[in-house]
């Protein structure tokens, strides 16, 4: 049974492992984080935001020497699932650790209902 | 606490979490800020048992309607920008000091101004050197006491019925000026809470409904706008004493018991609908994390993570390895501010619909580390405390969007509205020849965070009230040392993606006459954001601050140029205006401006929702004819392809592009264990790491997990 967590993370209940949501590509074990399942790419936050101004320090941008942007992308479709703008080398955020059983049990509980 | 949290929390011993990092003082008692709800008194219990459920719903309803009256009173009769925007609060107390019915532009005030109160009952009352009666008039606005900086001040007067006390009319808001070191208020270099000007924890400066003349005196001769502190003070009374005639008509109509009762039914059935709420959602552990880029001082990297364990009808949520306090500026949190900033998010999103009062926190536990820069000592400077605690909250929404998303609630799921901070304050004469030291309403135009459904709404509101408003600019010329120019919605300067975050007003302003005004800024979020996005989208960018001197835009305006220079992209990109063009650390000393000096101002963007690549493209166009992006960014960002000739969206050609732009994704992504391995090695630079503690887990030496938070 495939449950929605979030706009592009399903779950496998039955399998107890993360999906892409648009392609259906496994993302690992639902026990582990699933931006371990994930292509990931760190770009410099000028691709995205553009300085203005005169001054290199402050342009109304992210200064690439505090803050980069962590790119999480699905394997099967190139979907970006989820991104963190980190200082470089700050260690990534398991952002969702569901608790599997009380999932199971309220999903179990609908379909009997 | 529950099983999650048994099985993956650690709490770093030797230090404190549930409550304040600061002990007992003259006049306040950090124990009685983690109280919850007194127990019930005996006339609670009569009225309660009275109740129906009808009865309480026509009670919430008129107990409610006498608080709004009063928010109407109170703006009316201020003269504070603060006050008249809406950035204050007006609340009926139980007896005991629990906040029952609240209206209010800031929800957290509702949270942080009630202490003082249980402190007057606990220590005042029975005290034959001060007592209780009727007609006394209390004020208070130190952060120790209870609330959130020397800024906010309140006044609480006792509701007493046929000798007995059985409510606590309370008023209040960001008044400005407290005498502090820098003019309005905020001071971004101060160091102690020494430096932040008057600190009253709860004073009783009237009887009778009268304030004593001598106090009144002291206090209005303490701050550098003794005329507009006097007549907010004022106001601030007269309010009070409308909320008592309003309430005591209700006793008089119902009966003093039912009325009790009924105040503290509300506050129990408040809870009991979180918990409701709260086991309709899935449990398990979420986490987010925002850096702060500045200290006051200077420039320095800061961490502020959360961890939310939501179980069953409760949520803890955990503020674990934050940097150290540092002494050298004023953004430092308490406990309690944290806790109470919770309920800007909570109230308006999460628990959208219920009862805005502090029984929704009920269900709560707040652990945050302390001493630390979100729950820190007493002697340090806390006047921008909220910098860090809205980092907290910032981060809840972040996680709350995560949690709701597959729930009835998904309506509420978002991005976080902008809270990149930058204030300017202005002081000196305004155009009706009194002094004023404050900002303007400008402040509460910034970007609501895109939705799952609609794009977040542009020039929405406060971060910290939604029911905010930016003032009328004429109102805002003849009230302060400055004269507004022009306000326009601001360009690249909000969160792309699916949808996408609502952009800042910006306000352009010039000083004001032969003397011009001093100005202070206060802030963060310069080199990096506040504002983030959620499942993909992207943030809403940094907005230092900017300025620009010696133009020449007086005479311009003498020559009849209608200054036909938009907003601040266009005033960087194209240079309508002569002058020295300064963009800086929000974090500025006082300085003087003079007349054609400019200042530039917003509070951002909100961030975006989901994959840009997904945003469709007629909405990419619409923002790209609004004036809301450029073409590069329509172009680089979000793949748009124009039809060359017709300016229509090219379908076929967007498709394409973006296929190409996926297709280079999946090229340029490494696995897991190939990004971290290069990941790992990277480090910011050590002046950066300033303030920062351990690197990367502030408390915990050379931390080398992938993922942060996992002490066990």
């Amino acid at each position: 049974m495939r449950v929605t967590i979030t706009e592009y993370l399903g779950l496998d209940l039955s399998e107890e492992r993360w999906k892409c949501n648009r392609c259906g590509a496994d993302l690992g074990s639902a026990q582990e984080p699933y931006k371990k399942g994930c292509l990931i790419r760190d770009r410099d936050p000028h691709d995205v935001h553009f300085p203005i101004g005169p001054n290199k320090g402050y342009n109304f941008a992210f200064d690439p020497e505090w803050v980069r942007i962590v790119e999480f992308y699905c394997p099967g479709c190139g979907t970006m699932l989820e991104n963190e703008y980190l200082p470089p080398g700050h260690p990534l955020t398991w952002d969702i650790e569901v608790d599997l059983q009380q999932l199971k049990n309220k999903h179990l509980r609908e379909d009997l209902s | 606490m529950g099983r999650l949290f048994d099985e993956k929390a650690r709490l770093f011993e030797g230090l404190v979490y549930d409550g304040n990092a600061f002990g007992k003082g003259p006049a306040w008692d950090p124990s009685l800020l983690k109280e919850g709800p007194a127990p019930l008194t005996e006339l609670e219990r009569e009225g309660i048992d009275r109740l129906s459920d009808v009865d309480l719903e026509l009670m919430r309803h008129k107990l409610t309607s006498i608080v709004e009256e009063a928010r109407d009173v109170y703006m009316s009769l201020s003269i504070s920008e603060g006050i008249i925007t809406g950035d204050m609060n007006c609340s009926i107390f139980t007896a005991s000091g629990d906040p029952a019915v609240v209206a209010t532009g800031i929800y957290f005030h509702s949270l942080l101004n009630y202490t003082q109160v249980k402190y007057i009952n606990k220590y005042y009352r029975n005290d034959h050197t001060v007592g209780l009666k009727d007609g006394d008039i209390y004020f208070f606005n130190d952060e120790l006491g209870g609330g959130v900086h020397t800024f906010d001040m309140f006044v609480a007067m006792p509701i007493f019925y046929e000798g007995e006390l059985i409510a606590w009319a309370e008023v209040g808001g960001h008044q400005g000026d407290s005498g502090s070191v820098s003019p309005g208020g905020f001071s971004p270099k101060a160091t102690s809470r020494y430096e932040e000007g008057l600190h009253i924890c709860q004073m009783r400066i009237g009887e009778n409904d009268e304030i004593r003349r001598d106090i009144f005196e002291f206090m209005c001769g303490s701050v550098r706008n003794p005329f507009v502190f006097g007549s907010d003070l004022k106001a601030r009374v007269a309010t009070c004493i409308r909320i008592r005639q309003r309430f005591l008509r209700e006793v008089e109509r119902r009966g003093v018991a039912t009325t009790v009762g009924g105040l503290r039914k509300i506050l129990t059935s408040t809870e009991q609908m979180a918990r409701d709420r709260l086991r309709e959602l899935n449990d398990g552990v979420y986490r987010a994390v925002l850096f702060n880029d500045d200290v006051g001082r200077e420039p320095g990297l800061t961490r502020i993570p959360t961890t939310v364990f939501k179980e069953g009808d409760e949520m803890t949520v955990l503020v674990q390895s934050v940097s150290p306090e540092n002494f050298a500026g004023s953004m430092h949190s308490t406990w309690h501010l944290v806790r109470a900033s919770l309920g800007v998010y909570l109230f308006s999103y999460f628990f959208r619909g219920l009862p805005p009062n502090a029984g929704l926190l009920e269900p709560l536990r707040v652990l945050v580390e302390g001493p630390s820069i979100a729950n820190s000592s007493a002697e340090v400077a806390h006047g921008e405390g909220t910098s860090i605690s809205a980092c907290v909250a910032q981060n809840l929404h972040v996680v709350g969007s995560k949690i709701l998303f597959d729930s009835p609630y998904r309506e509420a799921v978002s991005s976080p509205h902008s809270r990149n901070l930058l204030l300017y304050i202005f002081a000196g004469e305004n155009r009706r020849g009194y002094q004023t030291a404050n900002f303007t309403g400008t402040a509460n135009a910034a970007g609501q965070g895109a939705r799952y459904d609609l794009d977040g709404e542009s020039a929405l509101g406060f971060y910290w009230g939604p029911f905010t408003d930016s003032g009328e600019v004429e109102d805002i010329d003849s009230r302060l040392p400055q004269l507004v120019l022009g306000r326009v919605v601001e360009k690249n300067n909000h969160g792309y993606g699916k949808t996408r975050g609502g952009a800042p007003l910006v306000e352009i302003s010039t000083a004001f006459g032969d003397r011009g005004c001093m100005m202070t800024s206060r802030g963060s979020a310069d080199k990096l954001s506040h504002n983030p996005g959620v499942f993909g989208g992207y943030w809403g960018p940094p907005n230092p601050r900017f300025v620009i001197r010696n133009t020449n835009v007086m005479q311009l305006m003498a020559e009849g140029d209608d200054l036909k220079f938009a907003n601040q992209y266009e005033l960087l990109t194209e240079r309508p205006l002569e002058g020295e063009y300064l963009i800086s650390s929000s974090s500025g000393e006082t300085q003087k401006f003079d007349e054609g000096d400019i200042f530039v101002w917003s509070l951002g963007g909100g961030g975006g929702y989901g994959d840009v690549l997904e945003r469709d493209p007629e909405e990419v166009l619409l923002d790209l004819q609004s004036g809301l992006i450029t073409q590069e960014v329509a172009d680089k960002v979000y793949g748009l392809v124009l039809d060359p000739e017709t300016r229509e969206t090219d379908a076929e050609g967007t498709e394409k592009r973006r296929g190409e732009m996926r297709a280079e994704r999946l090229r340029a992504g490494k696995t897991f264990d190939e990004f971290t391995k290069y990941w790992s090695k990277q480090k910011p630079k050590e002046e950066i790491l300033k303030y920062y503690g351990h690197w990367p887990e502030p408390r915990l030496e050379e931390y080398d997990k992938p993922f942060w938070g996992q002490y066990r």
